[in-house]
């Protein structure tokens, strides 16, 4: 609605410089950017700003200046509420706010119609049947859902279960639940690439395997794996093959028919869609049956009792439609950037490992190691750019990253790696400004280690037998 | 009123309608049903009787060579056990026996109230489940993978000596031990 309102205002649209062909993306871009002008210039006055090229940057650094705002570049952790997403959420959460189940009033049947769409609107964009959706909280629940729900369901018959050490938390952790009620997990080790090996999947299904689950791309590292290849294998083996798709709806193509894909989860606002709300793909047909983990009303085919809400739903189903739409365009743009990221950090300092094979990776996600200097420290230097050491549920830890040490990075590597994460409203300005300040504040911290000062001197670090006082 | 009603009425449907109190809805409708073949005279190409939902089920056996004996396991565990024939739905053979199985919706697959848990060896000769009744069986609690709905099996020879389990509770399971009655 705001995005409506200004691009009404001649004024406006003059000051944002738009030409005729340019997308709605960079139009999406200067209008927040202009905003973010006007709301942290305290006199209101814009004539101080020009649209020139390092305008971005100017915001950019004012912003943090003023408002103690740092960029955005953790794009895996969240990411902002596409603006045509919040237009679709807001009359939702005005003026039709019925139940969607119901069904006695046009309250509900208004509501009811919403959400539908919203489910047709997810479908088309995995290619799967609008009855197949389901309606979660998000992708921690359908990982749940569909991880103890299926292992639950086939128990009598079935108790093994297939996943990767490169998991999402919540994938490892209901793995771990069910080890604790009898079921039996093999966690195969990948790749130093990150990617699974194929035959060790072969190898490690069994009769007794009722379930497959692998992450589309790695919440950490960006590796992507090979779903069609994967839903292949379990498919002629009779398993049922889930996909933790959170970091890969909307931003790779997912076909579930043609990657065999029996249930996936997705993430709203991973997706620029609103937080509190994912959606858990369930296959029609072949069957997939799944023992509910939450009782009630027999809402969402009787998978997950509770009353829809219909703004998340709407919202979900928008950015849902908008990715289908971009999908392409925000690929191309993103890698660009990435590669700018990349090839500028790379130019200007030395011993910075990429973590996971760029080849079979999602630009949007770096992860860098910068060797011999401690990744907290770094984040701590680059406090106006928001980064991250790992995923957002464990950088708290003090631990390295369970990611880096399935992958065999060393455990000082691990220490050393900061994860750059790049979305649709990432702009080259915010990505030069990032690549500058981290060579700097790299190039800093290292002048201060003694480890660096060795590594000049050419002695060998693993040489040296390291005592503790 | 119902003499108002009438008076509205079409000659034709005064003669229908003629002596409209019966002792119950099913001797209203074959009164109806009589009274319009007779005023509309129409030819029958079938001489196999046409039953109600349900009434197949009420005839018995009319040899031994049609006869599926099957036991149904109740929800206290007792073992039921009962002489159907082939062609009979298990839902309304239930019924005819006095066995829980509600049928809230009289097999039009629109509920799941007439879960059953089939014998293991006996769920492959089952015909595949319709979508319709998959999706009936995702309401069902309870669910297990030998589930179907009652209303959808129909007795063969290959199902003589089929065990099926009804589960604890269904969709409409009151706590106050209400039993909600086959309509």
């Amino acid at each position: 609605m705001l995005l409506k309102l200004l691009t009404r205002n001649r004024w406006f649209m003059g000051k944002l410089s738009l030409k005729p062909g340019d997308s709605m993306i960079e139009e999406m871009i200067l209008c927040r950017n202009l905003l973010q002008a006007v709301v942290s210039n305290r006199n209101g006055q814009l004539h101080k700003y020009s649209t020139s090229t390092n305008m971005d940057e100017k915001i950019a650094v004012r912003k943090f200046e003023e408002e103690g705002r740092p960029l955005y570049l953790d794009a895996q952790a969240t990411t902002p509420v596409d603006p045509r997403v919040l237009d679709a959420m807001l009359p939702y959460m005005t003026n039709y706010y019925g139940n969607p189940h119901s069904r006695t009033h046009s309250y509900g049947w208004e509501s009811e119609k919403a959400v539908e769409q919203a489910r047709e609107q997810v479908a088309r964009l995995i290619n799967a049947d609008p009855k197949e959706i389901i309606f979660t909280s998000g992708a921690t629940e359908s990982n749940n859902i569909a991880i103890k729900g299926v292992a639950r369901f086939y128990k009598i018959k079935k108790n093994h279960i297939i996943t990767t050490q490169t998991e999402h938390k919540c994938v490892l952790d209901s793995c771990r639940v069910l080890e604790g009620e009898g079921f039996e997990v093999t966690y195969l080790p990948v790749l130093p690439s990150g990617l699974i090996d194929i035959n060790s999947l072969q190898e490690a299904i069994r009769p007794t395997t009722v379930l497959v689950s692998v992450m589309g791309v790695n919440n950490e590292i960006g590796v992507q794996q090979p779903l069609a290849e994967i839903g292949a294998i379990c498919r002629k083996a009779k398993v049922f093959f889930h996909c933790d798709a959170a970091q890969a709806v909307g931003k790779i193509p997912i076909d579930v028919e043609a990657m065999s894909i029996d249930l996936m989860s997705i993430s709203g606002h991973k997706l620029y869609g609103p937080k509190g709300v994912g959606v858990l793909y369930v296959r029609r047909r072949p069957r997939v049956r799944i023992e509910a983990l939450q009782s009630g009303g027999g809402q969402e085919r009787g998978l997950r009792s509770g009353t829809v809400p219909t703004p998340l739903a709407v919202g979900i189903g928008a950015a849902c439609e908008i990715a289908k739409q971009e999908i392409q365009y925000d690929h191309n743009r993103i890698k660009k950037l990435s590669q700018r990221l990349v090839d500028q950090i790379s130019r200007s300092l030395t011993h910075v490992i990429r973590n996971g094979d760029p080849e079979h990776s999602y630009p949007g996600c770096v992860n860098l190691s910068f060797a011999y200097v401690e990744g907290e420290s770094l984040l701590m230097a680059l406090k106006d750019v928001a980064l991250s050491s790992g995923s957002a549920c464990t950088s708290a830890s003090l631990e390295p990253s369970y990611v880096l040490r399935a992958i065999g990075a060393e455990e000082d590597l691990a220490h050393s790696s900061i994860r750059f994460g790049i979305g649709r409203f990432t702009t080259e300005a915010e990505v030069d400004y990032t690549a500058q300040k981290c060579i700097h504040q790299v190039s800093k911290l290292r002048e201060m280690s003694p480890l660096w000062e060795m590594v000049q001197e050419g002695i060998d670090l693993k040489s040296i037998k390291w005592t503790q006082h | 009123m119902a003499a108002s009603i009438r008076l509205t009425l079409s000659p034709c449907l005064r003669f229908i309608f003629r002596g409209w109190k019966f002792r119950n809805v099913t001797e209203y409708h074959s009164n109806v049903y009589n009274r319009i073949h007779n005023v509309y005279n129409f030819r029958e190409f079938s001489k196999s009787p046409v039953y109600k939902s349900g009434e197949y089920e009420w005839q018995d056996p009319k040899s031994e060579d049609e006869v599926v004996n099957i036991t149904f396991i109740d929800r206290e565990g007792k073992r039921r056990p009962v002489r159907g024939k082939v062609g009979d739905n298990v839902l309304y053979l239930a019924h005819r026996h006095g066995i829980e199985l509600e049928g809230a919706c009289e097999a039009s697959l629109a509920c799941s109230t007439c879960h059953v848990y089939v014998q293991e060896e006996y769920y492959p000769k089952l015909s595949e489940p319709k979508e319709e009744e998959d999706d009936m069986l995702d309401m069902a609690p309870g669910l297990k993978p030998n589930s179907r709905l009652g209303c959808q099996i129909i007795l063969s020879h290959e199902l003589e000596g089929m065990v099926l389990k009804l589960p604890s509770i269904t969709r409409n399971f009151y706590v106050d031990g209400h039993v909600p009655q086959p309509h």
